[in-house]
């Protein structure tokens, strides 16, 4: 049936979907700083002799072509997909936000010039985007997160606008606006926090957008310098070898997909903690 | 909403084609490497040779130059020759519209479909195992690349099951896969947002009134609550499909289909100016489009949005 | 009597139905959508595949003997000074819209080739000094070089220089490659860009070069399709979507010739082999022991076997084995063997201070910076290579960038190491390497002597001769130690076994579809 009151809201870590998500995030920020510990050696060991063994006494984990171990790559490829995605979000949220917010609040000349502005980004081609900024800022990790977060600017602040607008024309931000407070006011104290839980939820759904995005430039031909062991890119090499060597694409596409699956149960989790 | 709405809209639809055009201009003359060399280099060409086909391609010329002619070209509707394949750009754009287009088209239906109904089924089940089961098949579309999931679907649906055609076009059998694939990964978003805003909706006062007056659950579910769950569902959907009408090139690659965004990929890595310009300018203009028709929708649904309203 | 009869009847019926049959259609795969298919302008390889079989070239060459067979010119006649070509040209040949093939027309596709407003990306630079054609009268035609052009008949033998109708070019204008019109076994039927291309046979055709097995077409179509994801091309041929696939993964290979229903055919391609350059004017590699010890420390065969699954042979020099003009003898240099590195990089200076692992010296780290593209698996051999380097105590830190952005690091210098790899089937391509004024000179070589015999191996043309040059030039290149040269190309074709005759030119690339026939079982 239809749940239609709004159960009682829980605390983050009474929620028993948010909490496994938790615990899985930890589990990978934990690999991303012990695992060049744990498994001592590097990721990019490589022993052709070794090459696509399967999962068993060859490798924890099976080997891929090169004959490196994947089990080694995958605990060392967190500190790389972590900072690949952190790092896309954040330049998408930290840009995207305060122009959605800006739009949507402010309205009128600014919010068009705004939304113009990030209309001219989206209706041109991101791969060229990607690659003027690679030019600018070198290759790496670090231009390709955040050529792939600037990418993710638009869509986030279009949305960001969208959401600010259906709440600045509820009656309590109307009152507000009657009795005099000032528009950063009305923005900070209530067209965000209401704002607040659409907003988490998309941002936890931009999180897997910049990881795949980042994987589909290396598709491409560009992106992270081979060998790099971020999930993504892990996920790339191996589909060559999909029908004889499924567990090189296997292992870290579900190591991506739990990642992603935990982020946006904590950002469900957070929405609800939060409040509507 | 008259014509002076109208007119704001065209003028805004102008800016932005203008600045999608200008920023695709500068962007392709930062990214390093010379259009004339990558076309003649390995084909024996002389040094002298390669100069002069620089020169005649125009970008001896000063950059401020080059600028206002690649405007004023645009603006005349002169979209040029391309430099790598040497065939009319309009031509060739027209070409790669169609298929582009079946396939947005396509793609955005599964996607919306998908995407609303385990959005919706996800909300109105919160904190039971449905909710949970719904979320995680939507982030699995949301998390899977589809280069991967296309060639796991061209490995069982084609080569195992036989039920679809691996490759290419020529009707709905070669489209299910690729629509399938794109339109999982797309579902996802549109999920997550609509489960959040009907979660929210289904609590407020206004629903609950609704509810009051005797409406039946159901009634108010689908009239109501998925009115209110709209905006932001357009919003990304239209976004989604503006992006689709720039191709999918990893769809496209995988199945082997013609699209914009192939042709854009390689002319963008041959910086085949002529061709990019033609891409973005279709890819602007669809942009614009399909968001105004996704405005009008919305304020047509809710119409405390509409402009004037204050 | 009877019984003979009958036998014969039933050994008849019998072979029939196992014996290849005219006509029929087949899908054949390629790689690429071509970037413009015309083949006066565009550079592609693919656009060859399937237009050699829509026109006819005026020479061809023999690919077992590597000797010009006349093609379109019944012979032709060089000047003592090499540089007139007169050509003496089949009469009766017809063009597919029924015009005749004559003098006028080579005039006017040479002019059309060379024309400033073409813009020809491959074509023009093929005729190398050429000056102009002359029409001595309607079926004999001349061709004057500036100055002597070894290469001339090997260009002239490939689609790039080949006949088109003058009235098809005129009347199509700048859409001409939708609707091309040659003299070929085949007819341009159709073509939708990026989606497929449709070829069918020609009825009239009866003037082919001694080279082919047929006198006509012995399918009816052909239809090209293109498959650019390496993944999807083995799953496409398997579900009889294609019949012919070019450029299969290495990693398909096995499971494709363990099937009854299909084979893999490898052809070797001619010209460069897959080599790592090494930039010579950058430090560390501006020391030959550097680069030799880089030569001893790479392990080829780990190479071919781990990423190639064998399919290719090891190169041990700048042309692959099947080139005319391969001196066998270089497969003597640089054998694998670390210690011989190691020692090497220990008398160059470079010595591990610190125990992390990188040699150094004065305080700088041996960290090479390599530039890769993303096609020819340069990424994996790029790894791997790295990899092998590293147990040396050589750092690599590499990087994939764009082919236009290749061309302009590399040509500034601005790399250690870079890989390319060109087919051709003249070993005059060498001269595109290691002249020193040429643009893939990548290793940055100067060196007169080695610019002395490439540019007389483009000018003379006694064969011997031009071996002799070649071969100095091959030793110089290994000696200097300015490439590390990694496997000769091979193009792997799926095919299904109910295609037969698939024969492939002298270049490895273009099949001749006039000879391929349908086998039903």
């Amino acid at each position: 049936m239809i749940e239609w009151a709004a159960p009682p809201r829980r605390p983050l870590l009474r929620q028993p979907a948010a909490l496994a998500g938790l615990t899985w995030l930890a589990l990978v920020i934990l690999a991303a700083l012990l695992g060049p510990s744990l498994a001592p050696g590097g990721p990019m060991e490589a022993d052709p002799t070794r090459s696509l063994l399967p999962p068993g006494p060859g490798g924890l984990l099976g080997t891929d072509l090169l004959g490196r171990d994947l089990l080694v790559r995958l605990l060392w490829g967190a500190r790389w997909t972590l900072e690949m995605g952190v790092l896309g979000l954040a330049t998408a949220v930290g840009l995207g936000l305060p122009v959605g917010l800006a739009a949507g609040s402010l309205g009128g000349r600014t919010d068009a010039i705004l939304m113009r502005l990030m209309d001219g980004l989206l209706a041109f081609p991101g791969l060229l985007l990607a690659m003027a900024m690679v030019a600018v800022l070198g290759t790496g990790l670090t231009p390709v997160a955040v050529a792939v977060g600037l990418a993710a600017v638009p869509p986030y602040a279009r949305v960001a606008r969208s959401v600010t607008r259906e709440v600045r024309a509820q009656p309590y931000v109307e009152a507000a606006r009657a009795i005099g407070a000032t528009r950063l006011r009305i923005a900070l104290r209530h067209i965000l926090p209401n704002a607040a839980p659409s907003l988490i939820a998309f941002a936890a759904t931009q999180l897997g957008w910049v990881l795949l995005n980042g994987a589909a430039l290396n598709f491409l031909g560009l992106g992270v310098p081979p060998g790099t062991p971020e999930w993504g890119a892990m996920l790339a090499e191996g589909r060559a070898y999909l029908r004889d060597a499924p567990w090189v694409s296997t292992f870290p596409g579900l190591a991506l997909t739990l990642t992603v699956l935990a982020a946006n149960l904590v950002g469900d989790g957070l929405q609800e903690a939060l409040g509507v | 909403m008259g014509v002076g709405y109208v007119g704001r809209r065209l003028l805004s639809a102008v800016f932005v084609l203008w600045l999608a055009a200008s920023l695709a201009f500068f962007a392709l003359k930062l990214t390093p490497g010379d259009p004339a060399e990558a076309l003649l280099a390995a084909s024996g060409a002389t040094p002298e040779e390669v100069a002069e086909r620089r020169a005649q391609l125009g970008l001896d010329d000063p950059l401020w130059l080059q600028y206002v002619r690649y405007l004023t070209d645009l603006a005349r509707g002169d979209l040029g020759q391309s430099w790598l394949h040497g065939r009319p750009v309009g031509r060739m754009v027209l070409e790669q519209l169609g298929p582009t287009v079946e396939l947005a088209v396509a793609a955005t239906g599964v996607g919306m479909a998908l995407g609303i109904g385990l959005g919706t089924l996800a909300a109105v089940r919160r904190r039971t195992w449905v909710d949970t089961a719904a979320t995680a098949v939507a982030v699995v579309g949301l998390s899977t690349p589809t280069y991967w999931s296309g060639l796991l679907a061209i490995l069982f649906f084609s080569l195992h099951l036989r039920w679809f055609p691996a490759t290419g076009e020529g009707g709905l059998r070669h489209l299910v896969l690729p629509a399938a694939v794109l339109g999982f990964a797309l579902a996802g978003s549109i999920a997550r947002l609509v489960r959040a805003r009907v979660a929210e909706v289904l609590g407020s006062p206004f629903v609950l009134a609704a509810r009051a007056r005797g409406l039946p659950g159901r009634h108010v579910l689908f009239v109501h609550v998925l009115k209110a769950a709209a905006g932001p569902a357009l919003a990304v959907t239209a976004l989604q499909f503006g992006f689709l009408l720039g191709g999918a090139v990893v769809t496209e690659t995988v199945f082997a289909r013609r699209g914009l965004g192939r042709l854009a990929v390689e002319a963008i890595l041959w910086r085949d100016l002529p061709v990019v310009r033609g891409v973005v300018l279709v890819g602007a203009l669809a942009y614009v489009g399909v968001n105004l028709l996704a405005d009008l929708l919305h304020a047509w649904l809710d119409p405390r949005l509409r402009e004037g309203a204050s | 009597m009877r019984r003979v009869l009958l036998l014969g009847i039933i050994v008849f019926l019998l072979l029939a139905g196992c014996a290849p049959r005219p006509g029929g259609r087949i899908v054949y795969g390629l790689t690429l959508a071509p970037s413009g298919i015309d083949p006066h302008v565009n550079a592609s390889s693919e656009l060859g595949i399937p237009l050699t079989s829509v026109y006819d070239t005026l020479v061809y060459q023999d690919p077992e003997t590597g000797e010009f067979v006349p093609g379109l010119a019944e012979r032709w006649e060089v000047s003592d000074d090499g540089t007139v070509y007169t050509f003496y040209l089949k009469k009766g040949v017809k063009f597919h819209d029924g015009t005749p093939f004559n003098a006028e027309a080579v005039r006017f596709n040479l002019d059309r080739i060379t024309s400033p407003d073409l813009a020809s990306q491959k074509a023009r630079f093929m005729l190398g000094p050429y000056e102009r054609t002359e029409v001595v009268d309607e079926y004999t035609v001349r061709i004057v070089l500036s100055e002597p052009f070894a290469p001339l008949l090997d260009s002239l033998s490939q689609v790039y220089l080949a006949m088109a109708s003058p009235t098809a070019v005129e009347k199509w204008g700048d859409e001409y490659q939708l609707h091309q019109v040659g003299t070929g076994p085949f007819v341009f039927v159709e073509y939708v860009p990026g989606d497929h291309l449709l070829l069918r046979r020609n009825p009239d055709y009866s003037w082919g070069p001694p080279v082919y097995q047929h006198k006509t077409a012995q399918l009816d179509e052909v239809e090209f399709r293109f498959f650019t994801d390496p993944a999807t091309r083995s799953p496409a041929l398997e579900t009889g979507e294609a019949d012919v696939m070019g450029e299969i993964p290495p990693q398909d290979v096995a499971r494709l010739e363990a099937s009854p229903d299909f084979r893999v055919e490898a052809v070797a391609l001619p010209g460069a082999s897959l080599m790592m350059f090494m930039n010579t004017g950058r430090a560390p590699l501006d020391d030959i022991r550097v680069r030799q010890a880089l030569l001893y420390g790479t392990d080829r065969a780990a190479i071919v076997s781990t990423i190639f699954k064998d399919t290719s042979p090891v190169a041990y020099g700048p042309l692959t084995a099947v080139t005319f003009g391969y001196d066998p003898t270089v497969q003597q240099y640089y054998p694998h063997d670390p210690e011989r590195a190691a020692a090497l990089l220990d008398e160059a200076g470079w010595v591990d201070t610190d125990g992390d692992g990188i040699r150094d010296r004065d305080g700088e780290p041996l960290v090479l910076d390599m530039v890769l593209m993303s096609w020819g698996y340069m990424p994996e051999i790029g790894q791997l290579l790295a990899a092998q380097w590293a147990d040396l105590g050589v750092g690599v830190e590499s990087r994939v960038v764009s082919y236009p952005e290749a061309l302009e690091i590399a040509g500034n210098g601005g790399h250690h190491l870079i890989p390319f790899t060109l087919s051709g089937s003249d070993p005059d391509i060498l001269r595109k390497f290691f002249h020193s004024q040429a643009f893939f000179n990548w290793s940055k070589v100067e060196d007169a002597e080695l610019d002395g015999w490439l540019e007389e191996g483009a000018r003379v043309s006694d064969k011997d001769q031009r071996v002799e040059l070649y071969s100095q030039v091959q030793h110089r290149v290994m000696e200097e130690a300015l490439v590390v040269p990694i496997r000769d190309y091979v193009n792997l074709n799926g095919v299904s076994e109910r295609v037969q005759g698939l024969r492939f030119d002298g270049r490895g690339w273009f099949p001749w579809l006039i000879d391929v026939t349908l086998a039903e079982r």
